[in-house]
């Protein structure tokens, strides 16, 4: 059964479309990123999901249970994070917590205080007095501290500094070697990168893909560049190698693209002087610009989640 | 509605947000009431005067016949007008900083993560309301019979108690009327303003229906028609628990509208 499973789900406001026609299932277990850029509708499918907005059109379970129908029992086994987190500026992150936990009937409370520490969240402080990333922290606390069966964030690392980010990349993992499921959007293709197994893309409303990021990355041509010590060297042994592109040679530095096994590369590096060496996969801004702007030919037409066309 | 102690605890900390302004208002409304008594032993003897030079027409437009006793003079001087519209404002504003408010905040997006319904969070609104509004009346009436009693103004206990607390459906009512119009998709500015506006309209009503039999039948639809002089009179309990019930009532369909709406983001 699906954590998250949406047929043909479309939100308009009105006449504005916020989402259109979106066929989209997550794996349990899985750690799935949802991203676009703004005003693509993430935060609407996310609005949906939890009931606060109700479809237009379409249908959506969120652990096998009707979204709408079965909201309370859903929200028993979810922690959800809102793009525009806020509470009370008066009330203080401890009060926000034990409100919640009262409501979820949770008492054990050691996991928040350790999250807490983790983060180096403010509990003790009103909200209103908090930076909008120290707030964004004690976000990620009331989302987190009952360890739900499934998470949704919607843009969890805003405001987070890059060592924050880094320990909400390894909460997320230890939440997936938990058995949690997590839904998470994000502008941010690098951190999605990292953190996800796979990645739907949005835009314009509609799902334009989903894609596994590590098979993704492996059927990607990987950059190589090095330079040699040597001056007198035949670039043309490396031109010549299976899978290489994209060659371009200036004097002892040398950098072409290349897919396949990496071997035969070591092997003829191995008879030079190498003074740098820099292999690297592209990012997956790269690959989904390559994949969906026209440069369709590298790689397998990816499945577009639904039966539409593909925008862009 | 509740079925869990979700309500309670909601309630409780509703309270608690709001301690301090309900002190405020207690300190105030009571204050107004003990100034209102406290010039009564003045001004008692020329009050019959006062009433013979009053047009009839003025007097029957605000429910006063007579200002021989206390009660009577209360009830001109309070009970008739600006405290039933006072409380009755403090209720509109009490549901519209819970819901609209607290929804443009994205505050409910919070606790709706949590298994809360929203018919829960309407409950929590109405039920803190109510407490509220009976904390105020409560202490007034105490704050009042106690000043009556030190500058020897003939009020009993019972009377004040009755005056004051025959407000309570009458300002419940209007939160009711602002759950419902919660219920729709508007604006939280719109809540206050429309329960506003309506409250003025029945008031209007009720005067023009006293002051022209012709139009009397219109009282009926003003929920001031219900009113009456408790001070004087004693509580109506058809009425009471009459407008009571209509404020559930009222609230209850708010309830389900609210469930049907999409909340703002
Ligand atoms: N309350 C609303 N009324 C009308 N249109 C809305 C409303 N909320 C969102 N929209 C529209 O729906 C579309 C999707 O918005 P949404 O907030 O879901 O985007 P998003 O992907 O979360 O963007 P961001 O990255 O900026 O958070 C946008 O075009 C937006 O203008
Ligand atoms: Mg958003």
């Amino acid at each position: 059964m699906a954590a998250i499973e949406t047929k043909r789900l479309s939100k308009f406001y009105g006449a504005h479309r916020g989402i259109e026609q979106i066929t989209l299932s997550v794996e349990r277990g899985e750690v799935f990123g949802f991203l676009g850029p703004n005003g693509a509708g993430k935060t609407t499918l996310i609005r949906t999901l939890l009931d606060l907005l109700h479809p237009t059109s379409g249908s959506a379970t969120v652990l096998g249970l009707d979204s709408h129908r079965d909201r309370i029992e859903i929200r028993k086994r979810i922690g959800n994070l809102a793009g525009d987190f806020s509470w009370q500026p008066k009330r203080t992150g401890s009060e926000l917590l034990s409100l919640i936990a009262g409501l979820r009937g949770v008492t054990e409370m050691d996991y928040a205080q350790a999250l807490a520490e983790r983060f180096n969240a403010d509990l003790t402080r009103p909200l209103g007095q908090l930076s909008r990333g120290n707030r964004q922290k004690i976000g990620l606390l009331q989302a987190l501290f009952h360890r739900p069966d499934l998470l949704i964030l919607d843009e969890p690392t805003g405001g987070l500094d890059p060592l924050m980010q880094e320990e909400f990349m390894a909460v997320v993992s230890e939440e997936r070697e938990r058995g949690a499921t997590v839904f998470l959007s994000s502008h941010e293709l690098d951190e999605v990168q990292r953190m996800c197994d796979r990645a739907g893309i949005i835009r314009d409303g509609r799902l334009v893909a989903v894609e596994d990021i590590g098979e993704l990355m492996s059927k990607s041509d990987r950059k190589v560049s090095f330079t040699l010590a040597e001056t007198d060297i035949d670039p043309g042994e490396f031109r010549d190698l299976d899978g290489v592109g994209n060659f371009s040679a200036d004097g002892p530095e040398i950098s072409f693209t290349h897919r396949g096994p990496i071997d035969p590369v070591v092997k003829l590096l191995s008879r030079h002087t190498v003074v740098e060496l820099d292999l690297t996969h592209p990012s997956l801004e790269e690959l989904f610009l390559a994949y969906y702007t026209g440069g369709r030919s590298t790689g397998d037409r990816p499945d577009s989640g639904d039966g539409d066309e593909a925008a862009g | 509605m509740t079925g869990s102690p979700k309500v309670p605890i909601l309630v409780a900390r509703g309270l608690d947000d709001r301690k301090r302004s309900l002190l405020i208002w207690i300190v105030s409304i009571g204050a107004f009431c003990a100034a209102i008594v406290a010039i009564y032993p003045s001004i008692e003897d020329t009050l019959t005067d006062v009433m013979d030079g009053y047009p009839d027409a003025l007097k029957e437009a605000f429910a006063v016949e007579d200002l021989n006793t206390p009660g009577q003079y209360l009830h001109a001087e309070l009970l008739g007008l600006i405290l039933p519209l006072a409380l009755a404002w403090f209720a509109i504003r009490a549901i519209a900083r819970d819901l609209p408010s607290a929804a443009e905040n994205s505050f409910l997006d919070v606790l709706l993560s949590a298994p809360v319904s929203r018919r829960q969070l309407v409950a929590t609104s109405f039920v803190g309301t109510a407490i509220e509004l009976a904390a105020i009346t409560l202490a007034a009436a105490a704050i009042t019979r106690v000043t009556a009693m030190v500058l020897g103004v003939d009020l009993s206990l019972g009377d004040s108690v009755a005056g004051m607390i025959n407000m309570w459906p009458l300002a419940l009512f209007f939160a009711g009327v602002s759950i419902l119009i919660n219920g729709l998709r508007v604006q939280s500015a719109l809540v206050s303003g429309l329960a506003a506006g309506l409250l003025v309209l029945m008031y209007v009503v009720d005067v023009i229906g006293r002051l022209a039999p012709d139009l009397d039948f219109l009282r009926y639809g003003s929920v001031f028609r219900y009113y009456g002089m408790a001070i004087e009179d004693g509580i109506d309990p058809a009425s009471f628990f009459g407008v009571t019930a209509v404020a559930i009532l009222v609230a209850l369909a708010g309830a389900l509208l609210f469930d049907r709406r999409d909340l703002p983001g």
